[in-house]
């Protein structure tokens, strides 16, 4: 009785409510939208960050991971031992061995950093094979092919096709030393990556640093970056004590900042939002109370009482709310559907700004998660029925006698 | 060849110290540096040396050839073992050039590199640049003159671009030769001790043949460097120390 009541009440002022229902929608959807751009730009920064070179999980001896000591190597066999190979969701192993030294062509030299690679399994944790802007990703057999940042190659003047010698320290107290041929040139938009890093063939490096069969690190992905933490920790439990796994919240602690300070932010403008939306809720009703103040009057003479008056009010605006959403909901589905397939590329307006060593890529690009749609919807609902709580109370206390001579 | 050098930029380094203001031991380092001068000085030099080096990583031994001319040239080139014939590096002035014959290309050491290890060894590359020019960077005073040896502090000029705090060259009276170089950082704790031995004549002079070179911070590391022939003295032009040169050789 009461439902049908309400549902009654609210399209007696037709304007007023849909005005009203347009402002929660129009807040709920563009929040929605705004809260899937928002997280498409901590998805690119977190991507960036960890798919143009850590990946997810790096595991290497400890004290390569403190200091980058050359000696502090593995044997190439752990990236398929058991408690690698079968750890779930793991998309990816890549074995690397990383050598600092000098790349030089003709006069000019500048400093690099190689990371022996072997292609097929670095592309399935690292995304670089996308970035490349000239020439092509590394081959599977290719010996002495590179890949190499745009940064270092302008510097060197070098294209496809060129040729590049590598200077560095050998494990044998030699001067490691090979011709290589740069097969592609990549662009991440990260000038630390873009400057510096350049891959090559894992036996190749082996062989120039003197240590066959070695690596440094086995970077790793798997299917939920969120879940990194607790696979690494899992994994640092079965693995012997020369071999450690860091997440790249680890890695990357800055970056682990940014995403836990997402939450926070996303509270924050959901409550701006909603706080404006909610004044708006809150005025249409007092309005609309205070103009059935009489027939409130007359429906408590008949014996209605006061809690079944205050729920009345209250059931309105849950309902408004609840229309609200369903439209909202929808709407901002829709639209973040568009910014996911279409977005907007910004690349002519803006360049990519790197930030917690993550890029945040110059496109509006959104992204689905679950919580951005049911912290504004659980917020909409609540804001409506924090709204509705005055003008209800205020129904709910009315004096019938006096309610029924009000003019 | 890096036995010679220190040899020279000790002459040098002492040569350079004495139009500096007058002190008490003016004459006496005079009379020092003109006797250790007159031992040393080898406009042109060339040795056949043997270079050891043991770190915690690896023990390598290169013999190699070398070729010096005043403070402001060095050719050295490696003849074993055969893995690295050929590898060789040039200084002109206060540049170094490596010569890498499996590619055949020469790379000039850029100035991030220059704190790097020479060959493997406990000798940077700044070693080689900066040690031939202590005269420039330094100002010295005697510190101690015995029967048998005397001490000379060396400070860096203000403003000079130097690596070391502090070096303290021991120089033996009779014969003139260095005997040890102690070298200190900035906060003056001493990391590194040259120590020459086997003293010998060559030629007209008498010239310590083994040069040792001990990193102080890791006890169980050394690079000795022994000289099988050296000569000097020898007919060479500036112009031999090219970057031609270090391609044919």
């Amino acid at each position: 009785m009461l439902f049908s009541l309400a549902s009654r009440n609210l399209w007696r002022n037709r304007r007023r409510t849909l005005l009203t229902l347009m402002a929660m929608v129009v807040s709920a959807s563009l929040l929605i939208l705004a809260l899937g751009v928002f997280s498409g730009m901590f998805e690119d920064m977190l991507a960036s960050a960890t798919e143009q070179y850590h990946g997810h999980m790096v595991l290497a001896h400890p004290e390569y991971h403190k200091r980058r000591d050359l000696f502090a190597t593995l044997s190439e066999t752990i990236v398929d031992a058991g408690p690698l190979r079968e750890t779930a969701d793991m998309i990816g192993r890549s074995p690397r061995l990383r050598s600092f030294g000098l790349l030089s062509r003709g006069e000019q030299t500048q400093p690099a950093e190689v990371l022996g690679v072997r292609p097929d399994r670095e592309r399935r944790v690292t995304a670089l094979h996308e970035s490349i802007i000239r020439g092509e990703y590394l081959k599977a057999d290719d010996s002495h092919g590179i890949v190499i940042g745009e940064g270092l190659a302008r510097k060197l003047e070098l294209e496809p096709g060129s040729e590049v010698v590598f200077v560095t320290q050998a494990a044998d107290g030699s001067i490691g030393n090979d011709l290589l041929y740069v097969r592609g040139i990549f662009a991440t938009g990260d000038s630390r990556n873009d400057n510096r890093l350049v891959l090559a063939a894992l036996p190749w490096l082996q062989k120039v640093l003197v240590l066959p069969g070695q690596i440094h690190e086995v970077a790793m992905a798997v299917k939920d970056p969120m879940q990194a933490e607790a696979v690494a920790a899992g994994l640092n439990q079965r693995l012997p004590s020369s071999a450690l796994v860091l997440d790249w919240g680890e890695l990357l602690p800055e970056m682990r900042e940014v995403i836990a300070s997402y939450d926070v932010s996303r509270m924050i403008v959901v409550v701006i939002l909603y706080l404006a939306t909610g004044l708006g809720i809150l005025n249409t009703f007092f309005m609309s109370v205070m103009e059935r103040t009489r027939e409130f009057g007359i429906l408590m003479a008949q014996g209605l009482r006061p809690w079944a008056v205050r729920r009345l009010v209250l059931l309105e605006t849950l309902l408004m709310g609840g229309i609200a959403l369903l439209i909202g909901v929808v709407l901002g589905a829709l639209m973040t559907l568009f910014m996911a397939t279409v977005g907007i590329d910004l690349s002519g307006y803006i360049t990519p700004v790197t930030y917690a060593g993550g890029t945040i890529l110059p496109r509006l690009h959104a992204v689905f998660a679950l919580d951005n749609f049911t912290v504004p919807s659980l917020m909409l609902l609540v804001v409506s029925l924090a709204a509705g709580f005055f003008p209800a109370n205020r129904a709910a206390r009315l004096d019938p006698v006096a309610a029924i001579r009000e003019e | 060849m890096k036995f010679t050098a220190v040899l020279i930029l000790i002459l040098c380094s002492l040569w350079a110290a004495l139009p500096s203001p007058a002190r008490t031991a003016d004459l006496d380092l005079q009379t020092l540096i003109k006797d250790v001068e007159q031992q040393y000085r080898g406009r042109s030099s060339h040795a056949e040396t043997v270079m050891r080096v043991k770190t915690a990583h690896w023990d390598r031994t290169l013999e190699m050839e070398a070729w010096s001319l005043d403070r402001a040239y060095y050719l050295i080139q490696i003849l074993e073992p055969p893995k690295e014939r050929g590898v060789a590096t040039l200084k002109r002035d206060r540049q170094i050039w490596n010569y890498l014959p499996k590619v055949d290309r020469v790379i000039k050491v850029p100035p991030s590199m220059m704190g790097g290890s020479w060959m493997g060894s406990h000798i940077t590359n700044d070693d080689l640049v900066k040690a031939s020019h202590v005269d420039e960077d330094y100002t010295f005073a005697l510190l101690e003159e015995t029967d048998v040896f005397y001490l000379i502090e060396c400070l860096p000029r203000e403003n000079a671009a130097v690596v070391w705090g502090k070096i303290i060259y021991k120089i033996g009276k009779q014969p003139r030769v260095p005997l040890e170089i102690d070298y200190f950082d900035e906060s003056m704790v001493r990391v590194r001790q040259i120590v020459f031995d086997k003293v010998q004549p060559v030629g007209d002079r008498v010239v310590p043949l083994r040069m040792t070179v001990l990193p102080l911070e890791k006890p169980n590391e050394r690079t000795v460097f022994e000289y099988r022939n050296l000569e000097f003295g020898l007919d060479l032009e500036a112009n031999f120390f090219s970057l031609r040169r270090l391609k044919q050789r």
